[in-house]
């Protein structure tokens, strides 16, 4: 089977996540590889539509849950049109899994912050749901998330789930004029609501997904809390077709995303030309 | 030393193609405005056009076709049925490769089959013979293969080497694969203890500083250079068809009707806007001199650091195809002289 | 030459021109160039070489041109006819550039005279020029020269290939379509093709099919000759580019005697003449927009 030729998946459940974002439950057709599929936190994949095309989205769910997988994705483009378009016990596409992960196993015994904007909690909610499954090799977990309006915060059970857990220290905020009656969280941008939550960087190490604005104006908000270059942890998005380091399309400067991404640290991307 | 004759060749070339091979190789093209040869598949030997210069297309059509199916898809019910391509089960023959196009595709070799391997490129590869003729001299000045560590008799790519004399050519298997079709076609070669290898043009002394254009080039990604070389771009992408060793593609659906179709890959260029454009608009490289700047470092800099190969060898063609005039030998002339200003 | 260079570096120093687009030798023969300054506005030159349509540059897409200013540029006949398309489409207002026109002795089929003079050939387009010197310019210099002749123009070409029969066309444009590799580079290069997004980058839905086999490389060739009737300027910039050598003028000329015959409407330097699609006739003579 040529490395361009897709593994068949059946859409197990469906999840609108607001009226613009889905989640799918996809689970291998073929029983071996349901058995043999393994991936780490922070890998991707290219999930295809048959008649539209492929797309790159991480994988949402957590290594830690077998089984199966999930993706969350926004209707922009022609493919993820067309995914919007099918049903539970419809067949789709996985390529994957690609790229290289969060070095989770190197956290043991720190403090992890997650801060997430948008749809950013997607690749952020693959690697959270990773730590609370192995709680106990880690200290303090928080979350820091935001969405533009209340309508727009996605993963609402997950997040009720996470703000009842004694164990999680959950932040949620929308930007200014996105509250409606009845919102409790934060009302402020995440860079400006991260500064006031003042999460501690010593023996940390932070996650941040979300809109390029918004990753680039947490950096320095990170920095100032203490976190160092090295231990701050993103993913970029750069359009990517093969996702196995031949087209040639993610490649900025001396690294292919596909490949030597898509995680990266702080320090990693201040080496890098801002082509991303 | 072994050698083959103008009619041999030619004869050999027959033989292939009664034996059922598909041979390769430069041939006029009918209806181009054009003048000049293409390597194209030809339908008998009588076609082939060793005297009229470097194809003005690249080989690399031969192992990466302008467009090839991935596989094909079709739908019963909500089941989903995938078909792959056929293996090539066909020899494969190039006659009449150029030094620089076979150099090409031992480059795309590197990237093809770094940790995922892309079988559909190597069993093309696998499939194919490549019979180079060395060059007599540059086909013009946008040659500059002697400059980028290679040369007009490299062997670099190729199975066999064919150094032209007098009337024919001295034979150089370079490989195992070369060897074979020596010996599937005995009658078409002869020793001849007259000629001695090694007669062709030689190599010229390089006239850059590669290693001194790769130390530039690492540090000056923000660049007046950049911005001084790229107001006659186009962004038109010409530079990259023409390229024997510009590997970057598009994965794309077409569907036949709602229940079957193809999935494929096509070429496609980093020289134009919509490479890197994401579904929400956003570009990251936005800017053609971003574009311009690129090509150079990703063949130049990136990829030999990555893969231990330049990602040029130095035919020309993209100075050739360009409709404005970029001239990618001057590029790495003026950056060979910025780094020795800087070094 | 002298002129060129006294006009541009005046141009530069004393009104409102930050570059002056014109032509420049290389060691590959001419090409365009941009000059910033009066130090580089002395390496101008124009002669029977320049066969670039400078006019690709005043598009809206080069936005990296436009970052330079305001530009002067050199134009022959068919560029300043390109020139008075992109006003007329409303991609460039006539007082932000400034033309210099030149009296076109006609140019050679490509930039660089290979070999000896003998062998220098005149672009097709060349013979039988409808318009060598502009009058959509600010400036007009140069001299007067003999028409081109010689050499076999573009509506012979065209009358050749409209002589086949029909399944001899077919397979002509068929066999040139087949060579496409759909780079775009005819697009791109094109000066009338200013859209932001291009009908064949469009994907919802896919119009036309972007790989390069029979079917897309048609639909693509059909999509872009139709786009451009009415609007090509015949400069043969799009052939040049073509990496496959496509020859695209023969149909594009073609296209444009359609347009001349349906609806007498010939391209020409005049900016503000009323195209066949920028304009609207009750007396139109096609039924279907009555």
């Amino acid at each position: 089977m040529s490395l361009y030729q897709p593994h068949l998946m059946t859409i197990e459940a469906i999840q609108d996540e607001t009226p613009d974002t889905r989640t799918l439950r996809l689970t291998f057709r073929d029983p071996a590889l349901a058995d043999s599929f393994s991936f780490k936190a922070g890998q991707f994949g290219e999930y295809s539509v048959f008649g539209a095309g492929e797309c790159t989205f991480c994988i949402a769910s957590p290594p830690t849950r077998r089984g199966y997988i999930e993706c969350s994705f926004k209707a922009v483009g022609k493919v993820t049109r067309a995914l919007r378009e099918l049903e539970v016990g419809e067949i789709v596409g996985f390529r994957g899994p690609y790229g290289n992960a969060f070095p989770v196993d190197d956290w043991s015994g720190r403090r992890v912050l997650f801060v997430a904007g948008g749809i950013g909690l997607a690749p952020v909610r693959c690697v959270l749901w990773n730590v609370l499954d192995l709680r106990d090799r880690f200290d303090e977990v928080t979350l820091v998330y935001g969405a533009r309006t209340v309508a727009d915060l996605v993963y609402k059970r997950e997040l009720a789930e996470w703000r009842d857990r004694p164990d999680v220290r959950l932040v949620t905020t929308v930007d200014p004029g996105g509250e409606e009656p009845g919102w409790d969280g934060e009302v402020g941008f995440v860079p400006a609501v991260l500064e006031r939550a003042a999460p501690t960087g010593e023996n940390a190490v932070a996650v941040v997904c979300g809109p390029p604005i918004m990753i680039k104006h947490t950096l320095p908000v990170l920095g100032r809390l203490g976190f160092p270059p090295d231990r701050i942890f993103t993913t970029l998005e750069n359009r990517m077709k093969c996702g196995v380091g031949k087209c040639g399309r993610c490649n900025v400067g001396p690294v292919y995303v596909c490949k030597d991404g898509p995680v990266f640290t702080a320090a990693e991307l201040a080496a890098l030309p801002a082509e991303y | 030393m072994r050698v083959i004759s103008d009619a041999d060749l030619r004869g050999l070339a027959a033989d292939l193609l009664a034996a059922g091979s598909t041979v390769w190789g430069p041939a006029r093209v009918p209806g181009s405005p054009r003048p000049g040869v293409e390597y194209r598949p030809l339908r008998e030997a009588a076609e082939l056009d060793l005297g009229a210069g470097l194809p003005f297309l690249p080989l690399k059509q031969v192992f990466l076709p302008p467009t090839e199916p991935l596989f094909w898809w079709e739908r019963k019910g909500t089941e989903v049925r995938l078909v792959p391509p056929a293996p090539p089960n066909r020899r494969v023959v190039v006659i009449g490769a150029r030094p620089c196009d076979a150099a090409g595709a031992d480059a795309m070799d590197r990237v093809m089959g770094w940790d995922y391997r892309d079988e559909l490129w190597f069993a093309r590869r696998d499939a194919a013979t490549v019979v180079t003729v060395a060059c007599e001299r540059p086909a013009d000045e946008a040659c500059f293969c002697s400059d980028v560590g290679l040369g007009p008799s490299h062997p670099r790519g190729s199975d066999l080497l064919l150094i032209p004399h007098p009337g024919g050519y001295a034979v150089e298997e370079v490989t195992a694969k070369g060897r074979e079709l020596v010996a599937a076609f005995p009658h078409r070669f002869r020793e001849d203890e007259q000629v001695t290898p090694g007669e062709t043009a030689a190599a010229g002394p390089p006239r850059i500083d590669l290693a001194g254009v790769q130390r530039w080039l690492a540090d000056h990604f923000e660049d007046e250079t950049w911005n001084e070389v790229a107001l006659r771009c186009h962004g038109c992408g010409a530079c990259a068809s023409v390229c024997p060793a510009c590997h970057c593609f598009d994965i794309v659906d077409e569907p036949d009707s709602l229940l079957a179709g193809t999935r494929r890959r096509n070429w496609d260029s980093c020289q134009t806007s919509r490479f890197t454009v994401h579904a929400s608009g956003h570009n990251p490289r936005e800017g053609q001199h971003a574009r311009v700047r690129q090509r150079v470092v990703h063949k130049f800099q990136v990829f030999p650091r990555r893969f231990g190969r330049l990602l040029c060898t130095g035919c020309g063609r993209c100075t050739r195809a360009c409709p404005a005039g970029q001239d990618l030998f001057e590029i790495l002339t003026l950056v060979s002289e910025r780094a020795l200003e800087t070094s | 030459m002298r002129e060129l260079r006294e006009l541009a570096v005046r141009l530069l120093e004393t009104s409102d021109v930050q570059v002056v687009i014109g032509w420049e030798e290389s060691r590959r023969g001419v090409r365009p160039a941009f000059a910033q300054t009066p130090a580089e506005a002395e390496r101008l030159v124009f002669d029977q070489r320049c066969v670039h349509n400078l006019a690709a540059y005043l598009h809206p897409r080069r936005k990296h041109i436009r970052g330079l200013g305001r530009p002067a540029v050199v134009v022959k006949g068919c560029d300043a006819r390109a020139v008075a398309g992109l006003i007329r489409d409303n991609q460039l207002r006539r007082e932000d550039v400034v033309l210099i026109g030149v009296r076109c002795p006609g140019v050679w089929a490509e930039n660089k005279a290979e070999g000896q003079p003998g062998n220098r050939r005149w672009a097709e387009r060349c013979v039988s020029c409808p318009q060598r010197t502009p009058t959509l310019c600010d400036y007009l210099i140069g001299e007067d020269s003999p028409e081109p002749s010689g050499g076999p123009g573009l509506e012979a070409q065209v009358e050749r290939i409209q002589a086949l029969p029909m399944a001899e066309r077919w397979a002509f444009w068929s066999s040139a379509f087949e060579r496409c590799v759909r780079c775009y580079a005819c697009r791109e290069i094109c000066p009338l093709c200013f859209c932001e997004r291009c009908l064949a980058d469009k994907s919802m839905p896919q119009w036309i099919e972007s790989s390069p086999h029979r079917r897309g490389n048609l639909a693509w060739h059909l999509a872009r000759a139709l786009h451009l009737a009415g609007r090509c300027v015949g400069c043969g910039e799009c052939e040049r580019a073509c990496p496959a050598g496509i020859p695209l003028s023969i149909l594009n000329a073609r296209l444009q005697q359609s347009v001349r015959e349906r609806f007498e409407f010939v391209v020409s330097d005049d900016p503000v003449a009323p195209s066949p699609i920028g304009e609207f006739r009750v007396d139109d003579g096609q039924e279907f927009i009555r």
